[in-house]
């Protein structure tokens, strides 16, 4: 379990983390989503003790990361793919690691193992492919079979089937009962992998919800009906609340009601129905709606 | 969304028993010898160290043999000169050396793994210490031994005299002592600085620039001759005055080569104490 209580990071006069609180729970996977400079990577490098909060605490089980014995098996860390001399070999990176802890040769074979590094353990970090260093980066984070994971961008340049390997391993990890916190800006990955998410703008939390209530709360369901007598239609199930629009002839996207009492109208009046399809906000539409106003670079001309 | 929620509470276990694993203090040593050994750049500037001494001792040896024999039966040439007659060179590999221990883990990040696995920083900066002072230590002892066996047979009955200490022995261990203070400025240099050319630059700066110009105030009269004084204090100095004999007392010298580099560490220790690493 992590824990944030009023969490602070400045530089200088900028304020990266603004008295973040948060609980991380174990037995799940916490999303960690926010724009670019929300404070996401400077929160989770004070977890690990690398940025000293300006004020305020994060703990990990109740304890100091600079107090732990062990950091190696109690916390893994993805921090960034290169946080690896790059003129060393992967597998004498993770000996290295390794050594700190007394950590057997075998761990170190089995996690390179384990993120398919055995091909290219004996070349050089420098040389690695972004998708490579990534792997590497997560080899380091389970040397010490650890309790609680923080990976940073886990995903980021890797292929389709490493994102699946990433997505069912920190499944599998939560389900142990162990902590997983991640970030990502991919988000139909991030609706696939987390439970529970945890949306940080400009330095503070903007949510904190699992992800069912996040998009529950943050975006409006929709039906989409598809009728020859679509005009008739829309005029029946207008009402207060109630949107219609259509885009095409024949189509109608309804917000505000359900597929349900679409349809009952629908059958009281004794029109045709071709299509009746109920959509529900995806934790993206969620996600932009959260963080309208926060973003702090915002791509020019991209309305939101 | 497709979110499903299934058997995910269902299926949450008390965590695993913790393991064995521990830090150790040994454990840091080890992972910093594998550290510094497995990468290409220790090896190669050690090897070429090691060969540059050797060469420089050898040809030292040869031409100080070649003098005339009326000249060298005036003054006795002790062969140990010769040994240690690199050091500069060595001196300058083991600053560069101890400055490259640490900046090379901030350029390319893995100063970061380096925390996370140790997140008491002092001792990482310990270990450090030890370990690249040891090998700097070690190539300097297998350098003059190289040295010394094949100058053994070129200076033949005029060899070197190990029942006096004083010829032999001490100027030896002092060189040692000189190569260690060096290193550990370096790398002191390097925690502070953090950047290579920067930590790089400082090191050399100090060890060969600054006794360049306290020298010039010896031109100036007594009234400056204060400042030209300061030199003894500084490490290139303070190394000559012990290896060499090149003058000046050698407590001045002692304490400047131990309390330069214990400056520089204490320095790096107390900033990776409050930095963000």
């Amino acid at each position: 379990m992590i824990v944030a209580e009023g969490l602070t990071k400045r530089y200088g006069d900028k304020t990266a983390v603004d008295g973040v609180n948060f609980t991380v729970q174990s037995g799940k996977v916490t999303g960690f989503l926010g724009p670019n400079g929300a404070g996401k990577s400077t929160t989770m490098r004070m977890i690990v003790g690398l940025d000293r909060p300006t004020a305020g605490r994060v703990t990990l089980d109740g304890r100091d990361y600079r107090s732990l014995r062990s950091p190696l098996t109690e916390v893994g860390i993805l921090l960034d793919a290169k946080a690896v001399h790059t003129g060393r070999s992967a597998r004498n990176h993770l000996l290295a690691m390794a050594a700190t802890h007394g950590i057997p040769r075998s761990r170190v074979d089995e996690v390179i193992e384990i993120t398919g590094l055995q091909s290219v353990a004996k070349r050089r970090a420098g040389k690695f492919s972004l998708g490579m260093g990534q792997r590497l980066g997560i080899a380091a984070a389970l040397l010490g079979d650890p309790q609680t994971l923080i990976l940073d961008e886990p995903v980021n340049g890797l292929d389709p089937e490493g994102v699946r390997w990433v997505r069912q391993f920190v499944r599998a990890q939560a389900a142990s009962g162990r902590t997983v916190l991640l970030s990502s800006h991919l988000m139909s990955e991030m609706a696939l992998t987390a439970d529970h998410v945890i949306v940080l703008g400009r330095g503070r939390v903007l949510a904190d919800a699992g992800i069912s209530d996040l998009v529950a709360a943050w975006t409006r369901s929709a039906v989409s009906v598809r009728s020859p007598r679509a005009a008739e239609l829309a005029q029946l199930v207008a009402g207060a609340d109630i949107t219609v629009t259509s885009s095409e002839s024949g189509l109608l996207d309804i917000t505000g009601t359900t597929a349900a009492a679409v349809g009952e109208i629908a059958a009281q009046h004794g029109i045709v129905l071709h299509e009746l399809t109920p959509r529900s906000g995806s934790l993206e539409d969620a996600y932009l709606a959260l963080t309208e106003g926060s973003v702090e670079y915002r791509t020019q001309g991209a309305a939101s | 969304m497709t979110t499903t929620t299934d058997s995910r509470a269902a299926a949450r276990t008390a965590p695993a028993p913790s393991s064995t694993y521990r830090l150790g203090f040994g454990r840091l040593l080890r992972s910093e010898a594998l550290k510094l050994f497995t990468l290409r750049s220790t090896w190669w500037s050690l090897g070429i160290t090691v060969l540059l001494a050797v060469g420089i001792a050898l040809v030292v040896g040869l031409a100080t043999q070649s003098l005339p024999d009326e000249f060298r039966e005036q003054v006795p040439l002790n062969p140990v000169t010769a040994v240690v007659s690199p050091l500069q060179l060595t001196m300058l590999v083991a600053g560069i050396f101890g400055a490259m221990a640490i900046t090379g883990e901030y350029s390319t990040g893995m100063i970061r793994s380096t925390f996370a696995a140790e997140p008491r920083r002092g001792a990482v900066l310990l270990a450090k210490t030890i370990v690249v002072a040891a090998t700097l230590v070690a190539t300097t002892v297998v350098t003059s031994l190289i040295a010394i066996v094949v100058l053994t047979p070129i200076y033949g009955s005029n060899g070197f005299a190990w029942d006096d200490a004083e010829l032999t022995w001490i100027p030896l261990a002092y060189s040692l002592l000189a190569i260690a203070s060096v290193t550990l400025l370096g790398l002191g240099a390097g925690f502070i600085i953090r950047n290579g050319a920067g930590a790089i630059g400082a090191t050399v700066g100090l060890l060969f620039v600054a006794p360049l110009i306290l020298s010039i105030f010896a031109a100036f009269g007594e009234s400056w001759r204060w400042i030209a004084d300061l030199a003894q204090y500084l490490p290139y100095n303070a190394a000559g005055t012990l290896v060499n004999g090149a003058g000046g007392d050698a407590l001045p010298a002692l304490i400047a080569l131990v309390a330069w580099p214990a400056a520089a560490l204490l320095g790096g220790w107390a900033l990776l104490r409050t930095r963000d690493a």
